[in-house]
């Protein structure tokens, strides 16, 4: 393996069989547990952005900047302080928070499920806990980035090195033709984020510990000159926005139905907070 | 004088009749109460070695030529090797020899856990032991797992007979009870998962073996070691100066040794064996799931008539049945009590002791159920203990050496008072209460352990025994019982600990024996150093010389003490006692729970060291808020093949789970127990903290919370039962308000 | 081969790509203070500080913080800290502490006087098994005395 220093764009996004390491909290841990594999490594630290300037953000800004800066909404610096722990907000970088896999125990330990190319999805027929509600008919596993539901209920707009996209399109359910859960194209970077005003925001998170765990429901409300958006954390194979029909809609596993319960509970809390 | 007598050797609650040579404890107990050294606060000893990075634990020894060991495991719950070749791992670089089954017994083809060792490389780097091991050409065949307790039960799948402990008759018992109640109580498997991994270097030595191990028994490892290699015990030295924690865990070599042991020999190389963490989280031991089936029937003034218990450890692939069924019989004076208890033998990880081995489980479930009793009474639960006290070890009439459990209930008062302002501040969404729960557990310790003392010309000592300290601060207790006796400052003792071949035989660190085994042990050392120098003074002429000017005159001679622990009170129960009492808060839509304080009043007869204890108690409760609260091992409840192998879902507590913890300690010697009467505290304070958060949340919200640990979605499930409850009722059936 | 400072001195690590600096720290430089006691960027144990920021050596590259200033416990055991921890029995088997003085320095580097809340959010990805947080919460608060 090799490890190569992208000092551009150009450089990151041409390189071809490699894998793309900015803060290395999520790859790393997947290249030593078998997960992932590549000749090369590219950090392409040089190459991404980092910094907020007013309403964009680098997408190589640290979760421990955002959580730190007064100049981003309420619900991001709120979702990124109660993200992980903070050796790994000191290092991992927006654009590796979004783009990090589901914790479902299954897909971690490489069972051969439908997200690995298999046949099958262990959680929806065995322990699924912590898994989705929501779009869980092929996948049962549960988004679990903090940051991503904030920023969607913030209508967020990515740039990347190819396109412009609103966030909720860089995630797809991933489905029995195509077991992605994200739109990037390979070589294709997260360059930064941009965030629209909005009058105000929360984010919301329950998890099983006080600190340094995954939502089992994150709710990020936001409050917007037109709209009011909710989106969830933990509760979909990708960061989930809140429709009309809202939780009615929701298909819990035998094991989630307690996750809709603790959503409700937590959608009316976002909600009146944004009102008070 | 040495004596040869048969005596019962308890640890965690396991007993054995033993023949043991003990010494006359002749010294009488020091007066009550904080003295000059033991009894005031004393800083670690070996704090800043530890603090500094500079400690050398076995995962930081590098021997020369050391080689590093990869094991190849069953991915399978139940699975057989069909066929096996390790040429394939041999042929790979930096590899030098590689074991299969049957190379070495704990290298097994029959795999009854997903964990089980089937195979095991050396190799110069741990990356290409890894590499070796992913090599090996092997094919196993699967069979069915057994994975459901009650299920093992009834098939007779079960690791010895089910042991029955009966008292009066329960039938009667509970045709005399105005009152009974009645509940299933589950609790899950919960990790020890101490910070160092299971670890051992093994090296040949010509025709001795070396072990450097993180263990909580020198000289266990020796003898078990000593016999597998059929070895003299005295060529088998067994090394461990510092270790990063156990909790029971680490009582045993263990597979690692053996199998560093065997690669050691093959290859001429020192050899090390460490598990990584998800190793440690499959095949490291655990605390078995229960299924606790329980009765109580009481008298209108609560007075107990009956307890039954039908118990089922899920005890996994092996190990032992823990007592479960302990606090039933001990706690209270109930003169009707029948327990069951069933191991069911299962395709999951063996099990090992952990921190209190049954007692946690078994309390959990006795004093949540004592709880809904007194509400079902309206008596106060704290008053409903006090009316069923015992004075007498109830399942057989021997006198307790000490108790003062009475005491601990009183002195809780204050904290339990608490409740009326506490439970006044709830909301409509959070509700707040208070739970208590009693503590009775071992911790006597017992012979044989020795220590010498040595005391140089320049008034400085050094206590010399073969133990080791785990962590729990049992090297600067020995040092303050080694100054006190002899009168020097603390900072003149040094303490040597953790080789088997630099001092003699120490007790295991496991059943809060260290300090009470091991501090006799050198309170007679020290004393008898002490004489000697007296006697020294005495023919000086001058019987009131100081020590420092007796030894002044040894220029390079050394006064030499040895002690040993004398035997435990014959025909008496040693047993400590406690009760904690829990606040926490409860917000009814999302099921979190918040456990805002536990205060924690224990009775271990005399404290030697308040400052460590205070640790030893904040380490206990801070385990059992993680037991309680957020730790569970889960299975795939298909295959048995275990799911949470990480930190990431495995979840420990962290500093921000951690309650306000305020302790105590009676700290009263007691009286019939050697000549310190101090007692264990490694175990104690973990004990009753999940019945005592339980029955808080009881208190708040009315909820009967019947499983551990109390995730959002058992606390939710529980809250919805006692809405449902209190929707038929048609009127809130609230805890006792009183 | 990538040049790190470590404590003051200057190392040229000689290890493959892949290699963490946790790795390296221990096995190439023998500074066995770091410990590492998960291997995967959970437990906090390997704690080191990069260009002054608590990252987790055991899951950091060694060759992408070529260049950078790494302190670890050994180039800390001066630092009041260290005092505070013993004072204040914030230790039981030590195995989690050097990882858990690394992040209370770079704490009160930034903020001498933390309160509760704050020791609480900033140590929370420091575990200790052995349940010493109410004395190392002390050991932060105390720190100075």
């Amino acid at each position: 393996m090799k490890l190569r220093r992208a000092s551009s764009v150009a450089e990151a996004a041409s390189a071809s069989n490699s894998l793309l390491l900015a803060g290395g909290t999520e790859v790393v841990p997947l290249l030593r547990a078998g997960i992932l594999e590549a000749d090369e490594l590219v950090d392409v630290r040089a190459a991404v952005p980092r910094g907020i300037d007013g309403p964009t953000i680098g997408a190589g800004t640290t979760l421990a900047e955002l959580e730190a800066s007064d100049q981003v909404p309420d619900a991001l610096r709120e979702a990124c302080r109660l993200a992980a722990s903070p050796q790994l907000r000191n290092t991992g970088t927006l654009a590796g928070n979004l783009l990090q896999s589901t914790r479902c125990w299954y897909w971690r330990l490489k069972w051969p499920c439908r997200l690995h190319g298999g046949d099958e999805c262990f959680a929806r027929d065995g322990e699924h806990r912590e898994h989705a509600v929501f779009a869980n008919d092929f996948c049962g596993s549960a988004h679990p980035s903090d940051v991503a539901a904030a920023l969607l209920a913030l209508d967020a707009t990515l740039a990347t090195s190819r396109r412009t996209l609103p966030l909720g399109e860089l995630y797809r359910v991933p489905t029995a033709d195509d077991r992605r859960t994200t739109t990037l194209e390979p070589g294709e970077l997260l360059l930064s984020v941009e965030l629209p005003a909005v009058e105000r925001s929360v984010y919301l998170k329950a998890m099983e510990r006080k600190r340094w765990a995954f939502p089992l429901v994150g709710v990020a409300a936001s409050r917007g000159k037109e709209s009011t958006r909710v989106a969830l954390a933990g509760v979909a194979p990708v960061p989930w926005l809140l429709d009309e029909r809202g939780l009615e809609a929701a298909t819990p596993l035998p094991g989630t139905a307690y996750k809709v319960e603790i959503a409700t509970a937590l959608v009316r809390r976002a909600r009146a907070q944004l009102d008070a | 004088m040495a004596r040869l007598i048969r005596t019962e050797k308890e640890v965690e609650g396991r007993y054995e009749e033993v023949w043991i040579v003990v010494e006359e404890d002749a010294l009488e107990q020091w007066p009550d109460g904080p003295l000059r050294v033991v009894g005031r606060p004393a800083t670690r000893a070996d704090g800043p070695v530890r603090a500094r990075g500079e400690a050398t634990y076995t995962a930081d020894l590098r021997l020369n030529g050391m080689l590093h060991t990869a094991v190849l495991r069953s991915p399978h719950a139940h699975a057989r090797v069909a066929r096996i070749d390790l040429a394939p791992a041999l042929a790979l670089p930096g590899v030098h020899a590689a074991i299969g089954p049957g190379d070495v017994d704990v290298l097994v083809a029959e795999c009854g856990f997903e964990g089980a060792p089937v195979a095991a490389v050396c190799a110069d780097t741990l990356a290409q032991a890894r590499a070796a091991v992913a090599a090996i050409d092997v094919e196993f065949t699967e069979l069915e797992p057994l994975l459901d307790p009650d299920e093992a039960v009834a098939r007779g799948a079960l690791l010895g007979e089910p042991r029955i402990r009966t008292r009066g008759d329960v039938e009667r018992g509970l045709a005399e009870a105005d009152v009974v109640c009645s509940g299933e109580f589950r609790t899950s498997p919960v990790l020890h998962n101490s910070m160092e991994t299971h670890q051992t270097v093994v090296q040949w030595v010509g025709d001795s073996v070396d072990v450097y191990i993180s263990t909580q028994f020198i000289w266990g490892v020796r003898e078990s070691v000593a016999e597998k290699l059929g070895l003299p015990q005295d060529k088998v030295r067994v090394v461990c100066e510092y270790m990063g924690g156990g909790f029971g865990a680490k009582n045993s070599p263990d597979d690692q040794t053996f199998i560093a042991a065997e690669l050691a020999k093959r290859t001429g190389r020192p050899v090390k064996c460490a598990l990584t963490r998800r190793e440690e989280h499959l095949a490291a031991g655990h605390r078995n799931p229960t299924i606790q089936r329980l009765t109580v029937g009481a008298k209108q003034d609560g007075t107990l008539t009956a307890l039954v218990g039908e118990y089922v450890n899920a005890v996994g692939w092996g190990g032992w049945s823990s007592p479960v069924e302990g606090p039933m019989h001990l706690l209270y004076t109930c003169p009707n009590v029948r327990s069951t208890t069933h191991a069911a033998k299962l395709n999951s990880p063996p099990m090992k002791a952990f921190r209190a081995p049954g007692f946690v489980e078994g309390t959990f479930g006795l004093e949540a159920l004592l709880d809904e009793l007194a509400s079902k009474l309206g008596i106060d639960p704290l008053e409903l203990r006090r009316r069923n006290h015992t004075e007498q070890d109830p399942s057989d009439d021997r006198q307790f050496s000490g108790k003062n459990l009475l005491e601990c209930y009183r002195r809780a008062e204050p904290h339990w008072e608490r409740r009326h302002e506490v439970r006044a501040r709830s909301t409509d969404v959070v509700k707040r209460g208070v739970g208590m729960a009693s503590q009775i557990w071992y911790g006597g310790g017992g012979p044989p352990s020795y220590a010498w003392v040595r005391v140089g010309s320049d008034g400085r000592a050094t206590v010399v025994t073969a133990m080791q300290d785990i962590g729990t601060g049992t090297k600067t207790a020995m040092a303050q019982i080694a100054a006190e006796e002899l009168g020097v400052p603390l900072e003149h003792v040094t303490v040597t600990v953790g080789d088997s071949s630099r001092g003699p035989y120490a007790s295991i660190s496991a059943g809060s024996s260290t300090t009470p085994s091991m501090g006799p042990a050198v309170r007679a050392a020290a004393a008898d150093a002490r004489r000697q120098i007296e006697e020294i003074a005495e023919q000086r002429g001058d019987p009131g010389m100081p020590l420092a000017e007796v030894v002044a005159l040894l220029e390079d001679g050394q006064i030499l003490g040895k002690g040993a622990r004398g035997p435990n009170p014959a025909g008496m129960q040693v047993l400590t006692f406690g009760v904690q009492v829990a606040e926490v808060a409860v917000d009814v839509e999302t099921g979190e729970i918040w456990v805002d304080r536990v205060a924690a009043v224990h009775d271990v007869g005399r404290v030697i060291n308040p400052l460590g204890a205070a640790s030893q108690i904040e380490g206990g409760i801070i385990q059992g808020v993680g037991h309680t609260l957020s730790e569970e091992r889960l299975q795939d409840p298909h295959t048995g093949r275990i799911l949470t192998t990480s930190f990431e879902s495995y979840r420990l507590p962290t500093i921000a789970d951690v309650p306000e913890i305020v302790s105590e300690l009676v700290d009263v010697p007691d009286r019939h127990l050697t000549n310190l009467g101090s007692k264990g505290l490694g175990e104690p304070p973990i004990v009753p903290t999940a019945a005592a958060i339980a029955n808080a949340i009881r208190d708040a919200t009315g909820a009967d919370v019947r499983r551990l640990p109390i995730g959002r979605e058992e606390m939710l499930r529980a809250l919805r039962e006692a809405e449902q409850r209190q929707h038929e009722s048609g009127r809130r059936e609230a805890p006792a308000r009183v | 081969m990538p040049e790190l400072d470590v404590n003051g001195h200057r190392y040229a690590v000689d290890a493959p790509v892949g290699t963490t600096l946790a790795e390296a720290l221990r096995d190439e430089l023998t500074l066995t203070g770091t410990k590492i006691a998960c291997g995967e960027g959970q437990c906090g144990a390997c704690t080191v500080l990069v260009d002054g920021t608590p990252v987790l050596s055991c899951i950091t590259l060694v060759h992408s913080v070529e260049g950078a200033t790494v302190t670890t416990i050994e180039g800390l055991r001066d630092h009041a800290m260290v005092d505070a921890f013993v004072r204040a029995d914030a230790l039981q088997c030590g195995f989690c502490t050097p990882g858990q003085i690394v992040s209370a320095v770079a704490l009160v580097e930034r903020n001498p006087s933390p309160s509760s809340e704050e020791i609480r959010h900033a140590m929370a990805g420091n575990l200790c098994r052995c349940g010493a947080y109410p004395k190392i919460e002390e050991a932060i608060r105390s720190w100075r005395d």
